[in-house]
């Protein structure tokens, strides 16, 4: 360090710049982008605290662009999808969660209703073509991304319409068909081949399609009944329920018992019931082997099912026997005239798997005059039989590719239950597609796949005493007696109630752009700049500086500072 | 060092009376408050300091991290040397605010009668003290601001005597007789509520004091990361109430929302360690003892107010996406 003399020997006083203090230092504090737990916990893969931060800068529609980037149909996901992310917001250990899927049913309306269209994204025009089989959420979700890529896609489904059990199997009480319209007219018209009434097995190959196009993927969802018989007892009039579901959304037409039982635990179940409910039928009953939420239920044995719907069910008088399974039916000649039901649990085996244990001493009798059985679908075989060769779904990694078959890719309900990719659900469908689309891409340019992972940020890694306790907005619900088959029953938030309540985000791992380690460095050595901070901050360490305290880490709100050791 | 229009340092949107480079140990509490107030006062000002940690960690000759006319004379004189920068500018028609800083050994024991002199002769002069409760720059010694009960090297735990025995001086109750027109206490852990009370007493024309409760991560015995969470929890336990007086009379306090006890402050401290001595029947007793004291600033401010206030303790430091909740 030079010192200027001046004539009498004195020295000039000079800045304390020159003396660089971060020698000191043992640990250097870093910018750590850490996954939102709502962002780890999406089945779709949204990034959830990326598009309510736009929300809080007061940026719609750059949120709703943030949005589109994993799922091209927040509309319908933010009406039908159980939100996983909402059980997983770090918020909920605090006061109550943040109301993603308000937010996000929001967001798709305004889009619907401003006309707002996908952003465009750069890179070359690709050769390859790619056929999607199944127009439902998996298809047009690969469809989709495959597109942004700039691929050919031409798009099959056996239906006149597109949209899957979107329009087969969900009631308008819960998704209007005008929001599936908006929402799936618009994905058409991304340039992607519509080729509607066009089944596999019938109008098409699966060998055709393989020799025609690049790479295939299948969405083509499961679509017969799983088998079910009681102790090989079936009753002569027996109505499956995803079918009588199809049929009344189709038709109108529903059968009239005096009291019914539906045995099964998913969606199908719960909205068939309510349906039924609704059309006058006195006692309808559901049995299933899963458990109602409650303190004493494990997590993974809840019935699966949106929580607000299976509140709206019991409201709406549907009687439930959770732990239960049809043990026995109550025949007189060919006609059921009640069932015997029994308590069961799934309890873990000598070799730690877990198996449903039925109670004796348990059983109690229904008196019913129907039994529908909804205990699932399978993959329907037609024009797959060489691939599925008596499986129920079709086996995939998590990328959606078919052992042994280069080239042709599943998803969705189509596809084996993968443990970390459990599927079943729309948000599950619209993963599959985006990550099968990653997967043909990756093919097509003989590279391999990514799918991002980064661990999510512990509760414990925020800093609370920067946050104010706020409460979730509550979502208008119609009351009871105003309930129909077509009225929506949950409604979406205003403008102002989304705006504000996307406020409320930790921003967990994200730079909340909040000042603190700038305001609260002792040393000067955190310098704010939105021109030179590339990685989504505003803030840059002055390494030069920086004593390695760690101030600015523990006083972090969103847990975005880790100290890391020197070398 | 010469600094390009490129360097982000050289573009900061805020002013930086107190630059990087100076010699506080890491976490200093001291130095974040002295940038805080700078920062807040201005360029337009001229400081003087008595001896102390801050005098000494800014200005290693022949360097100065300030960024402001800076004078430093003696133990006792800061206050009296800015009466007579004061006294000397209004000679000369100049308007520039003069700021007297001091630790707590400068201003509660040696420089006490200077500052009282400058108080009553009503100086136009903000006289900061950066309160860390003990001597730091010289070991560790007890000042009059040491709290009951905390060891430092000159009132160390034992047979005798648990920590400090007598009290920590009220000196803000001194300070408000002198009638002057205003005096407040802040906390580093509360930069928005300081920043509000520098430009408040910068705006006035007379004698203004302002306490400054500042961590010192080597003598009070806690890891440098944890300066801002203990500087908190003084204000939360009521240990360290942050009020505003007015010519005397307590004009505002920052209200509490919920009790936090004081032994969730103290146990972070190696200073107050022997307190948590299972063994020692006088532990508890001194414990209850500084809970008491916080109960009675408790009553005495009146620091549970009715329902929520906007500048409370747990919320005047709250963040959204962009900064300050409450800024």
């Amino acid at each position: 360090m030079p010192i200027t003399m001046n004539r009498g020997a004195y020295a000039l006083a000079g800045s304390s710049l020159a003396f660089k203090t971060g020698t000191w230092r043992s640990a250097k504090p870093v910018h750590v982008h850490a996954a939102a737990p709502c962002h780890g916990a999406c089945p779709a893969g949204e990034d959830q605290q990326a598009w309510l931060a736009l929300l809080q800068e007061g940026k719609p529609q750059k949120a709703w662009e943030s949005l589109v980037t994993s799922n091209p149909l927040p509309a319908i996901t933010g009406r039908v999808c159980p939100h996983p992310c909402e059980s997983a917001c770090n918020r909920g250990q605090f006061d109550q969660p943040i109301a993603i899927h308000g937010i996000e049913r929001w967001l798709g309306d305004e889009a619907i209703r401003n006309n707002w269209s996908y952003p465009r994204l750069s890179g070359e025009i690709r050769p390859e073509r790619v056929a999607i089989v199944g127009a439902g959420p998996a298809g047009l979700s690969a469809a989709y991304h495959l597109t942004q890529r700039k691929y050919n896609v031409v798009l099959f489904d056996s239906l006149p319409e597109a949209g899957g059990l979107l329009r087969s199997a969900i009631p308008p009480t819960r998704l209007p068909r005008s929001v599936i319209d908006a929402e799936i007219g618009r994905l058409l018209h991304t340039g992607i081949e519509f080729r509607p009434r066009t089944a596999l097995g019938r109008d098409i190959t699966l060998d055709e399609l393989r020799s025609e196009f690049d790479a295939v993927f299948l969405g083509v969802g499961a679509g017969k009944s799983r088998h079910w018989d009681v102790d090989g007892a079936v009753p002569a009039d027996l109505h499956e329920g995803l079918a009588l579901l199809r049929e009344w959304l189709a038709v109108g037409a529903l059968p009239k018992p005096n009291a019914v039982v539906i045995h099964g635990g998913g969606n199908t179940a719960v909205d068939l019931a309510r349906v039924m409910r609704r059309a006058g039928i006195r006692d309808v009953h559901v049995v299933t082997a899963s458990g109602l939420p409650g303190p004493d239920t494990d997590p993974d044995d809840i019935l699966n099912v949106v929580p607000r719907e299976l509140e709206q069910a019991i409201e709406e008088g549907v009687q439930f026997h959770p732990h239960r399974t049809i043990n026995r039916l109550i025949m007189r000649g060919s006609k059921v005239v009640g069932v015997e039901m029994v308590r069961l649990k799934k309890l873990p085996d000598g070799s730690g798997r877990k198996s449903r244990v039925s109670f004796e001493g348990t059983e109690t009798v229904l008196h019913v005059d129907m039994v529908v059985p909804a205990i699932g679908e399978v993959v329907d075989a037609s024009g797959l039989e060489h691939i599925l060769r008596q499986r129920d779904f079709l086996p995939v990694d998590m990328f959606g590719r078919i052992e042994g078959q280069p080239g042709l890719f599943a998803g969705g309900d189509a596809r084996d239950r993968l443990k970390a990719y459990p599927n079943g659900t729309v948000s599950a469908a619209i993963g599959d597609g985006r990550r099968a689309a990653e997967a043909i891409d990756a093919l097509l340019s003989r590279r391999q796949p990514v799918e991002e992972s980064r661990p999510s940020l512990p509760y414990a890694s925020l800093n609370l005493s920067y946050y104010e306790s706020s409460p979730r907005i509550s979502l208008p619900t119609l009351a009871l007696e105003q309930r129909n088959d077509n009225a929506e029953i949950e409604g979406g938030p205003n403008t102002a109630q989304a705006m504000a309540e996307a406020q409320r985000c930790f921003s967990c791992g994200n730079c909340l752009a909040c000042d603190n380690c700038w305001t609260l460095c002792p040393d000067n050595a955190v310098l704010k700049t939105s021109e030179i901070a590339k990685d989504g901050s505003h803030y840059l360490f002055d390494y030069e500086y920086c004593k390695g305290c760690g101030l600015c880490a523990k006083e972090c709100p969103c847990g975005f500072i880790s100290m890391q050791a020197e070398e | 060092m010469t600094q390009t229009t490129n360097d982000p340092r050289a573009r900061q949107p805020r002013f930086r009376g107190l630059e990087a480079g100076h010699r506080a140990c890491q976490g200093c509490g001291e130095a974040l408050a002295a940038r805080l107030v700078t920062e807040s006062a201005g360029p337009d000002v001229i400081l003087t300091n008595a001896t102390g940690c801050l005098e000494v960690f800014t200005t290693p000759w022949p360097q100065s991290a300030w960024r402001v006319p800076w004078l430093h004379s003696l133990f006792e004189n800061s206050a009296a040397i800015a009466s007579g920068v004061e006294a000397a500018l209004k000679a000369q028609g100049r308007r520039s605010k003069v700021i007297a800083m001091g630790g707590d050994g400068g201003t509660f024991d040696i420089g006490f009668q200077a500052l009282s002199g400058m108080l009553e002769r009503m100086h136009n002069v903000l006289y900061v003290c950066y309160d860390n409760e003990a001597y730091m720059n010289t070991g560790i010694q007890r000042s009059g601001s040491t709290p009951h009960a905390a060891m430092t090297t000159t009132s160390p735990p034992g047979k005798e005597r648990m920590g400090k025995r007598h009290l920590k001086k009220d000196l803000l109750s001194i300070i408000a007789a002198h009638h002057i027109p205003y005096a407040a206490s802040a906390s580093v852990a509360y930069p928005q509520d300081l920043r509000r009370k520098v430009r408040r007493a910068m705006e006035i024309d007379g004698p203004t004091f302002l306490l400054v409760h500042s961590p010192c991560p080597l003598g009070w015995g806690h890891d440098g990361s944890e300066t801002i969470e203990i500087a908190r929890l003084a204000v939360q336990t009521g240990l360290f109430p942050l009020v505003e007086l007015e010519r005397g009379e307590v004009a505002s306090v920052m209200p509490l929302r919920q009790k936090v006890p004081v032994s969730d402050y103290l146990k972070l401290q190696g200073r107050f360690r022997h307190l948590f001595v299972d063994s020692d029947h006088r532990a508890r007793e001194e414990r209850e003892h500084l809970q008491a004291l916080a109960d009675y600033n408790m009553e005495r401010y009146g620091l549970f107010g009715d329902g929520d206030d906007p500048f409370d303790a747990d919320g005047a430091d709250t963040v959204r996406r962009g900064g300050p909740a409450r800024a």
